[in-house]
């Protein structure tokens, strides 16, 4: 079994933790620069205010009744790492999948999942003061769609299994629910689907394997099988590009030293940027993972840690820079058994927004990722590879409403009045 | 030459010193390697679940008379759950406040110092309830501290 646990609007709970009073205040957390909205609360949703709107061409009616929020990734990213270890304490592994989404890998556990379910996400309301909500199911394409079911349900605590793939309740939802509601399959896929008559995911997971691997591809069939209850997609396979993408691999050799994880994390980072410029992406925020191995004897170590770009970016360098210093404040001498690197809240390219900061960098680095990107295309992927970068100074980026780092520094802790 | 203190009481099971004795840095065995402990961690003895456990700010004089001093440091584990007695952060009007957890009659209460605040029921699974408090560290006049903290309001 598997389980797909996701904190419910978390940068708006993020922010509702310490600042109390925006309980039930129309909240939008804003991306970097300030430039448009990315997260929205509950009540923020209703007002029909759409994700990704530009700041400055809301409403001024409704500008008055809603909070804007900068976003603010060191917050985020420590309560994040928070909600791992209070997981990590309950479960044997645990693989984060975006900043406020990880999969637990149930395999081997025998036991009340509803139960279960109810006391992972009880644990992580309690402890770190966030809501989650966890879906349970034989595969991680059906704990995905189980845990999309659980946010549904009105009622606390916000828990979703199906205990196999021909749970009637579960066949019953595959009906009604779309292809392109599947982890894995696009808009285009859903195209093509449809022109064959497979409209629902009820149909795929009907439709013969062999006519998918012919007619579409190998992971198409392995989507459908999942969606039959047979676990064959792993982390990489599938990602959702428009959110996040994640690059990690387990070492064959644990690595110890920091020289050889760095070396790991550069090649992470090179892939992870030309996934980007595939799908003419661009990241706000950076994410780095690292594990020792959890079935080893002797202490487990597992960390996490997210910081936000300057600016939106996909170039190699600028991910890499920022990755090596989240390593370094990662890194203890452990035997890390795997790493990765995660980008988030991707943007479409055309949709940059030039900062001060900018210049006239944005061409020259555009050519030059254009050049790497053709010379490894050609001459491979040895051909020319990212070498050690220089740590360059902080930079300075525009977030007016940012929260205070509130567990990360002693000057901005939050202030409890005494009554 | 520098001279390592040598570790005086030394328990039976230790090693004998003559055991992989390894080099200071005057090319000297140190004898005192082998009883090399770590030191003490003041924020791993405080912080027992990193996880749960968040600092704040007191702001205010009110629980004065119970040692809670305005711009002392609160440590708070979400993992603990609240007894009376206890002193915990609620989310009262809107803002992160300390009160006392009382039992009167048995029921239990949320008691402010405040003059001219109401005691407010408590239930035991109560959204207001943010954390317990586990310490709270009081900086004295001769620690740089105190100067950094804003004179208090009340």
């Amino acid at each position: 079994m598997f389980a797909l646990i996701d904190c419910n609007n978390f940068y708006a709970a993020c922010e509702r933790l310490f600042e109390p009073r925006l309980e039930g205040v129309p909240l939008g957390v804003l991306s970097n620069n300030d430039g448009c909205v990315i997260a929205r609360s509950e009540e923020f949703k209703a007002l029909d205010i759409p994700m990704g709107i530009p700041t400055h061409k809301i409403a001024p009616h409704l500008r008055r009744c809603i909070v804007l929020k900068s976003s603010n990734y060191t917050l985020y990213g420590d309560l994040s790492a928070r909600v791992q270890q209070v997981l990590a304490q309950q479960v044997p592994t645990l693989e984060p999948y975006s900043i406020d989404e990880c999969f637990l890998d149930l395999r081997g556990m025998h036991e009340d999942w509803q139960a279960l379910g109810a006391t992972l996400v009880d644990s992580v309301q309690r402890q770190v003061g966030l809501p989650v909500s966890i879906g349970i199911a034989p595969t991680r394409t059906l704990a995905k769609l189980a845990n999309r079911q659980a946010k549904t349900q009105p009622a606390r605590p916000q828990v979703c299994v199906w205990p196999s793939a021909d749970a009637p309740e579960l066949a019953a939802h595959l009906a009604r629910l779309s292809p392109r509601e599947v982890w894995g399959v696009g808009e285009r896929l859903n195209a093509r689907l449809a022109g064959m008559g497979i409209v629902t995911a009820a149909a795929l997971r009907e439709t013969p394997d062999s006519v998918l691997r012919r007619r579409f591809s190998v992971v198409l069939a392995r989507t459908a099988a999942e969606l039959n209850g047979r676990a064959c997609l792993s982390m990489g396979d599938l990602e959702t590009p428009r959110r996040s993408i994640l690059c990690s691999r387990s070492f064959g050799q644990p690595l110890r030293d920091r020289a050889s994880l760095a070396g790991a994390l550069r090649h992470h980072c090179q892939r992870a940027g030309e996934k980007l410029r595939r799908d003419a992406m661009q990241a706000s925020a950076i994410g780095v993972y690292m594990r020792t191995n959890p079935h080893h004897a002797g202490s487990f170590h597992q960390a996490c840690e997210w910081a936000a770009l300057p600016f939106p970016s996909a170039d190699t360098q600028q991910l890499n820079r920022a990755a090596q210093r989240l390593l370094a404040r990662l890194w203890q001498p452990a035997a890390y058994q795997k790493l990765g690197v995660m980008l988030t809240e991707l943007t479409p390219r055309r949709q940059s927004q030039t900062t001060l900061f900018d210049g006239a960098e944005p061409a020259r680095q555009e050519a030059l990722m254009h050049a790497w990107d053709s010379i490894r295309a050609r001459y491979g992927r040895q051909a020319l590879t990212l070498g050690p970068q220089p740590v360059d100074a902080p930079w300075q980026m525009n977030s007016a409403y940012r929260s205070a780092c509130y567990t990360t520094r002693w000057d901005e802790l939050p202030r409890a009045r005494a009554r | 030459m520098t001279m390592t203190p040598i570790a005086l009481a030394a328990p039976a099971s230790a090693p004998a010193p003559s055991d992989a004795l390894q080099r200071g840095a005057s090319g000297f065995p140190s004898p005192a390697d082998d009883y090399r402990e770590a030191p003490l961690n003041l924020h791993h003895h405080l912080v027992r679940r990193p996880a749960s456990t968040f600092f704040m700010r007191l702001e205010g004089d009110d629980h004065r008379h119970a040692g809670l001093h305005h711009g002392d440091l609160l440590v708070i584990d979400r993992a603990i759950s609240p007894r009376p007695g206890h002193w915990l952060v609620a989310a009262i009007d809107g803002e992160l406040s300390v009160l006392r957890l009382e039992r009167r009659q048995s029921r239990l209460y949320l008691a402010p110092s405040r003059h001219g605040l109401a005691t407010l029921p408590f239930e035991a699974s109560d959204d207001r309830l943010w954390g317990v408090i586990c310490y709270a560290i009081h900086a004295l006049p001769a620690t740089d501290e105190e100067s950094a903290m804003p004179p208090c309001s009340r």
